[in-house]
């Protein structure tokens, strides 16, 4: 008995040194910014000389609000969209880049290129190609004699939608893909033998081997990757800003209108930390239906 | 990983190709689009139709970018920048990983799933707290204030992916190297973290790249034109009342290249080195 | 979830962070430590859009240069935001107590300024005779109840740029009435090339829903008669939901739907867009401000010479309406060399300096001595220049900004026919209401 409460304790001073450097940096750098968040929640303030107490107020009326409903419901189809397109795409070309197939190397590098560009570049040089007077797409689009007139894309709700989430998924999908790619560099090439001896073919030893081995890696790339894209900002901001009127208008370009176009910044704290919430829940459902045991 | 051989019917290599060959066409048609927008003079930037190619391509734009505009300051910052925090980060997040993956503590769960939900605060409303940290620190407008931001903003996700490449690394050596009379940090160094270099590798690809590409914090923690990082110096091509699309492009193009050649160097890395034949499992 | 540890922990790191956020608000110090004569060093912090534009960036580095060689114990460090990213800037600087000693104003921005606290007494530093010196419109609107909270820099009363040349080809006159534009934008809708394809729309429209857009379209709704905003004897009132307003937001859709007199996609033509549409010769009327025309010129200078502005049309019985879009600096309340600062934007402001400015930008002088120069006076401006005396005061709110877009997203609305005329002035009206109510 004591000695096991020995390495119980050995294993608690152990783990406990690692992550305390890591302890230290979040609990400065994240705690504090999500307890400030929480707390000017409850203010109507411009964080300088005005505190007015307003309690939960900002929560109540922005869950009784049907914009606000709306604009949460545009982000959900948003972020589930773009999170698939990414998945099914980079995980596809992950598969395809791990055989032996020639020019590895080159392909490996052109298919990551939409990572590399910084949100701005990406939207701008989308919304250009999307422009109806100056843009490759609808000139392509017109030269191929697919179409007569030029379509105005951002000028209808639906095409709007489509295109940015089209953009986001040109942006996102090569995180999946290389997250993917180290994933299956982990999967022992002794299960594949196995199940070769066994006489499976391509199809079941990816659904036996290859599937079951990314699992963890999918798993936690699919909550961040929910995560970040259903708070994404910048593409869209930049690409339309919202609109056509609210088409695209997803709840960080509220926020983001409301601290720093209204100077709001209590309201703004207030939808963000509903955001927080909803992302909270997102990750904790999904965990349930994964199963991750080790947690 | 997937056998390596190739695939036996020439059929099935055909599919391959071709899917392949979408997708990078799929990739390439913008980032060319890009290229001869750079190339452009500026009279050929707004023609209707669109010109496929400039009527007289010109090197001007790339010249332009570092000569009449800092951008050689805010290359040197971008690089200290994201190389310190990508750095620090790493050390951070595998020196938790591991301590997360190897010992039962209490708190380990809530230090999982603690590095989760930082994720899910919107930025947005992240850069205040940040701003009044960094000040109060007397770090405004310094190398400091945006490592340190950086740091915080990859650790999280760091050190969830090390925890699960960690995980799939066997314990069986962890405790052989502990009967050889190793210490844990010990077993770290010199057993599981050369084992996990795929995992680090992708980390580091991605930690480098969100530092690298990050605005919003690098304009609001800096003022000064030699503080500044390339994303600030390329969104201030983006005028107000116009966007000098030819240097725009042009920029953007260079602050690509570091990141390609980072990656170029490192891929090869993403193969595993399991097949040693370590263990059976 | 096991969060308690946490939570408890971080519940003595949160009420450290009250702390901070409480006491982190610098606070004033004491005006004028260095006076403008001395020789010790002083340097002299200002935060300027324009400093990141071309080719505005030449000119505000030359008067930074130049006060420097008279000054040689001043050093002028910019620090340069893009426009759009200036009030967030500010706003953040303002709470962690960063200011910088002269950051940009405008009227959209003065009240959250003056609610901030961050603004310091202009007139008392600048001295009450240099301020008459400023043109009355842009210093009636610098002006928040009684204090001036900016030195005006420059104004761009938004007005109607057309190419004169065109017009004259087209045998018209600028318009006066909406009904006259509508249907000039639709005589000069023509094919050029007769391809059978239209080349040349008549109204090249801000569309955008942002403030850009909205801005360019509150004007056009007063000048029916509707105001988006107005202060009367209890309180802030809204007319966007009158026959009036609906008439404007039908003259929106109409110029794009009935009368296709606009070029496609005016709902993503930002102000840029819609510049690169005159400069290439797309449209012929666009309203704006007298920036636009060197920003036109710079993009094909083959159009010098073809411009011609006019204040906007109005309404039967009505009169024109213009915005001063003005931008002006202001000296913070936290600044260690207020003196400084002021014999700085003393400088600036000078008759040979503002001269200078819209000889290079376009924009107009705000201050009277260079108004009256004839080198201001020249044909394209003088549209411009009789439109400021149709200035109104933009309200004096903090939500003003929002009320643009929602202004913005009305008329998408309506050019998306999505919803009716009357539609879209109930629901523009309905959320101004919110706001109202939100800010009481």
């Amino acid at each position: 008995m004591a000695r096991s409460s020995k390495v119980a304790a050995s294993q608690q001073r152990a783990g406990l040194g690692f992550v305390s450097p890591s302890v230290l940096v979040l609990l400065a750098l994240v705690v504090y910014p999500l307890f400030y968040g929480f707390y000017i929640s409850m203010f109507k303030t411009n964080l300088r000389n005005m505190w007015n107490f307003v309690g939960l107020k900002y929560f109540v009326q922005a869950l009784s609000d049907s914009d606000f409903i709306h604009t949460i419901g545009v982000t959900l189809l948003f972020a589930v969209l773009v999170v698939a397109g990414n998945l099914l795409l980079g995980t596809a070309l992950a598969l395809l880049l791990n055989t032996n197939i020639r020019f590895r190397v080159v392909l490996r590098a052109i298919l990551i290129l939409p990572w590399l560009f910084p949100d701005v570049v990406v939207a701008i040089l989308f919304k250009w190609i999307y422009d109806p007077l100056y843009g490759l797409l609808n000139f392509a689009l017109t030269s191929v004699h697919l179409i007569d007139q030029p379509i105005v894309w951002f000028g209808d709700s639906t095409l709007a939608f489509s295109a940015v989430v089209l953009s986001c998924i040109w942006k996102g999908y090569p995180l999946v893909m290389i997250l993917v790619l180290a994933g299956l560099q982990s999967i022992p090439q002794d299960r594949y033998e196995a199940a070769q001896l066994d006489g499976a073919g391509l199809a079941n030893q990816f659904r036996y081997v290859t599937f079951p081995g990314l699992v963890p890696v999918l798993a936690v790339s699919v909550i961040l990757d929910f995560v970040w894209w259903f708070k994404h900002f910048t593409i869209v901001w930049l690409m339309t800003a919202g609109g056509p009127i609210d088409a695209t208008k997803v709840v960080s370009i509220d926020i983001y209108r409301i601290a720093f176009t209204n100077f709001d910044f209590g309201r703004a704290a207030a939808l963000a930390v509903i955001v927080f919430f909803i992302c909270l829940a997102f990750s904790i459902v999904y965990r349930r239906l994964v199963r991750d045991t080790e947690v | 990983m997937i056998p390596k051989s190739s695939p036996r019917r020439p059929r099935n290599r055909l599919v391959l190709y071709v899917l392949l060959g979408v997708a990078c066409v799929f990739v390439l048609v913008p980032v060319l689009w890009m290229i001869v927008t750079a190339l452009k003079p500026e009279t050929d930037l707004f023609s209707t139709p669109p010109r496929l190619w400039p009527t007289a391509p010109t090197l001007d734009a790339f010249r332009r970018v570092f000569t009449d505009y800092p951008f050689a300051d805010y290359f040197r910052n971008s690089i200290i920048d994201v190389v310190a925090a990508t750095g620090i980060s790493l050390v951070f997040s595998s020196l938790s990983a591991y301590g997360v993956s190897r010992f039962k503590f209490r708190g380990r769960g809530s230090f999982l799933t603690f590095l989760l939900i930082s994720q899910m605060f919107p930025s947005v409303m992240l850069v205040i707290p940040y701003f009044k940290i960094i000040q109060v620190l007397g770090l405004y407008n310094t190398y400091a204030a945006l490592i340190v931001t950086y740091v915080s903003f990859t650790m999280p996700f760091c050190s969830w992916m090390m925890y699960g490449y960690f995980k799939s690394i066997p314990r069986e050596l962890d405790e052989a190297a502990a009967i050889d009379g190793a210490s844990p940090l010990r077993t770290f160094l010199s057993v599981v973290l050369p084992l996990s270099l795929p995992g680090i590798v992708a980390t580091a690809i991605y930690a480098f790249i969100t530092g690298w590409n990050e605005y919003l914090f690098a304009l609001i923690l800096t003022s000064s034109e030699d503080m500044k990082t390339v994303p600030v110096g390329i969104g201030q091509l983006i005028g107000q009342y116009k966007i000098q699309w030819n240097d725009l492009m042009a920029a953007s193009i260079y602050a690509v290249v570091p990141l390609m050649v980072l990656f170029v160097f490192l891929q090869r890395y993403l193969i595993s080195s399991l097949t040693a034949g370590a263990v059976k499992s | 979830m096991r969060l308690i540890r946490p939570i408890a922990a971080a519940v003595g790191l949160s009420i450290l962070g009250m702390g901070l956020s409480a006491c982190s608000s610098g606070s004033p110090s004491p005006s004028g430590s260095a006076g403008i004569n001395s020789t010790t060093p002083v340097t002299l912090t200002v935060l300027s859009p324009t400093v990141v534009e071309k080719p505005e960036s030449v000119v505000e580095k030359g008067y930074a240069d130049a006060y420097m060689k008279l000054h040689p114990n001043v050093k002028v460090e910019f620090v340069g935001v893009p426009m759009n990213d200036a009030y967030a800037k500010i706003s953040t600087l303002a709470t962690g107590g960063n200011m910088p000693d002269i950051f940009v104003n405008s009227p959209e921005f003065s009240s959250q300024a003056n609610q901030l606290g961050i603004v310091a007494d202009m007139t008392a530093l600048l001295g009450s005779d240099f301020m008459s010196g400023f043109a009355k419109a842009p210093l009636a609107q610098a002006t928040l109840d009684g204090k001036v909270q900016f030195a005006p820099f420059f104004t761009i009363p938004t007005g109607l740029l057309y190419r004169a040349d065109l017009f004259a080809a087209a045998g018209l006159t600028p318009p006066k009435t909406w009904d006259e534009f509508e249907a000039d934008a639709k005589t000069l809708t023509v094919d050029v090339n007769k391809d059978g394809k239209t080349d040349r729309w008549g109204f090249a429209m801000v569309g955008t829903n942002n403030g850009s857009g909205g801005s360019r379209f509150i004007p056009v709704m007063r000048t029916f008669g509707a105001q988006e905003l107005v202060k009367d004897g209890t309180g802030w009132k809204t007319s966007f939901n009158t026959p009036e307003a609906v008439a404007a937001f039908k003259l929106y859709g109409d110029l794009v739907n009935k009368d296709g007199a606009v070029p496609p996609g005016p709902l993503q033509t930002g102000y840029a867009e819609a510049t690169t549409e005159m400069a290439t010769d797309k449209t012929a009327m666009m309203i704006t401000g007298p920036h636009t025309i060197g920003a036109i010129l710079a993009q094909n200078p083959a159009l010098k010479g073809k411009f011609a502005s006019a204040p906007l049309p109005a309404a039967t019985g009505h009169d024109p309406v213009s915005v001063l879009g003005m931008l002006g600096w202001s000296i913070s309340q936290d600044s260690k060399h207020k003196d400084v600062a002021a014999d700085y934007l003393k400088f600036i402001l000078n008759k040979e300096n503002q001269i200078a400015w819209n000889l290079t930008t376009g924009r107009l002088p705000a201050r009277t001595d260079a108004l009256e120069d004839p080198q201001i006076a020249r044909p394209e401006l003088k549209g411009f220049i009789a439109a400021q005396d149709y200035a109104f005061t933009l309200p004096n709110v903090t939500y003003y900004p929002d009320l643009q877009v929602i202004a913005a997203n009305a008329y998408q609305g309506v050019i998306q026919k999505k919803m009716t005329p009357e539609q879209a002035a109930a629901s523009a009206a309905a959320k101004t209401e919110t706001d109202i109510a939100n800010n009481k």
